[in-house]
């Protein structure tokens, strides 16, 4: 057979008809139906011995072309559009990018033959009398007037208002807990609420720290908690061993 | 400060496709009055036959290109020269997103008649053409048009300087009802 032509020439089915249709100088409008469908399928059968995985596109147009072919073989009703249009449309609107891509492939060579340089690798600084330095040759003050001069450069914006105070601890969850377990020991059980009254006026921090302690001495055993609804006290009392 | 000069120094430096809105940045001056002086510029420079640099646009990036004419000593000059072209399928599905776009993947594969995911992808990483947004019917399909950089590729500066179809060079909305 004179078409052996690997797969992978053709783009698509559209492609591997045009070829067809081009080799035996077919006229596209008059398309004779019965004699290309043998030849594709001809081509068809020939690719498939080779190659089992030919792409689902090209059988389809297989199923399409006899799906013509059988139309053709019936009588025409009336003004029928002829079965071969759609096809026709197709191929030719297919051919006519396939054209155009040819002609752009011109363009491409074309342009290969302008050439042009890589974008230069640009310094952070575009300062060329920046000479290299070595961490262990300069001291602290240097690097710190360097860090000045960096951000000064680079515009950074340092907010001075991003300042926190770090306070001393007042309570410490460890002497809460001893506190607790003292008491504990004592009157057997400890409500919380009582406790923060005790104190009098209570700060964030104590009621956070004490409940913190309550938790560390549940997960060192040795105590039970109750509450009898949400938000209510908290009452402490020995586990009983 | 001297407009041609700058200009000319940053399309050096830049080496690749610069564009007009990067320019107008660093210079502070309105995108028009900079394409007007490339323009200008294009004419002057690109007419001088003492020079071996000429300016290029591509839709609105310019760069800095050695001339077509001085191809063959350029080339005996580099050891070998880079193989840049695509391959048939990716033309052919350029191609169809050059002349309809903004088109969907659907439709190209309706026209090239097979699968075209892997091929749009490629094009996709290449920079030749980029996702438009998408279509407003079900689905919301992705839809697809050319870059600067597919300018770039093919040496033209718009879309309006792909070749013509052939025959009545307005058929192009006949097509669609074909």
């Amino acid at each position: 057979m004179d078409y052996s032509v690997n797969i992978n020439v053709f783009q698509g089915p559209f492609d591997l008809l045009f070829h067809l249709i081009e080799k035996k100088e077919i006229d596209i409008y008059d398309i004779p139906i019965a004699e290309i469908t043998d030849q594709y399928l001809d081509y068809l059968e020939e690719i498939l011995q080779f190659n089992m995985n030919i792409a689902s596109e090209f059988i389809f147009m297989a199923a399409t072309l006899i799906e013509i072919k059988s139309q053709m073989l019936l009588p025409k009703k009336g003004k029928e559009e002829d079965p071969r249009q759609e096809l026709v449309n197709k191929l030719l609107e297919y051919k006519m990018f396939k054209d155009i891509s040819e002609e752009l492939k011109k363009y491409e060579d074309e342009s290969s033959c302008y050439f042009s340089k890589p974008r230069e690798e640009m310094a952070l600084t575009s300062d060329t009398r920046a000479e290299q330095l070595y961490l262990n040759e300069i001291n602290v003050y240097e690097l710190y007037n360097m860090y000045l001069s960096l951000i000064k450069k680079q515009n950074f914006k340092i907010d001075q208002e991003e300042k926190y105070k770090v306070y001393r601890e007042t309570y410490r969850v460890k002497d809460c807990m001893e506190d607790l377990a003292k008491k504990i020991k004592k009157f057997g059980k400890v409500s919380l609420f009582s406790t923060f009254k005790e104190k009098g006026s209570v700060s964030k921090e104590y009621i956070v720290t004490l409940f913190l302690a309550i938790l560390e001495l549940t997960n060192n055993k040795g105590i039970r908690l109750y509450q009898d609804n949400k938000f209510g006290d908290i009452i402490i009392t020995q586990e009983r061993k | 400060m001297n407009t041609k000069s700058v200009l000319e120094s940053l399309m050096f430096a830049w080496g690749e496709p610069l564009n007009i809105s990067e320019i107008s940045k660093i210079l502070d001056m309105p995108p028009q009055s900079i394409t007007h002086v490339l323009d200008e510029m294009i004419k002057e420079v690109n007419n001088n036959e003492d020079r071996g640099l000429i300016i290029q646009r591509f839709g609105s990036s310019y760069q800095l290109t050695t001339k077509k004419e001085n191809y063959e000593y350029i080339q005996s000059l580099l050891e070998s020269t880079v193989n840049k072209s695509l391959t048939t399928a990716a033309m052919e599905t350029l191609s169809i997103i050059a002349y309809k776009q903004p088109v969907t993947k659907v439709e190209i594969e309706r026209i090239r008649g097979v699968k075209c995911s892997q091929v749009v992808k490629g094009l996709l990483d290449k920079g030749l053409v980029k996702e438009a947004g998408r279509l407003d019917k079900p689905g919301r399909p992705v839809i697809f048009a050319t870059t600067d950089e597919f300018l770039r590729h093919f040496g033209i500066s718009s879309i309006d300087e792909l070749p013509k179809f052939k025959g009545d060079p307005d058929d192009k909305d006949d097509m669609e009802t074909a």
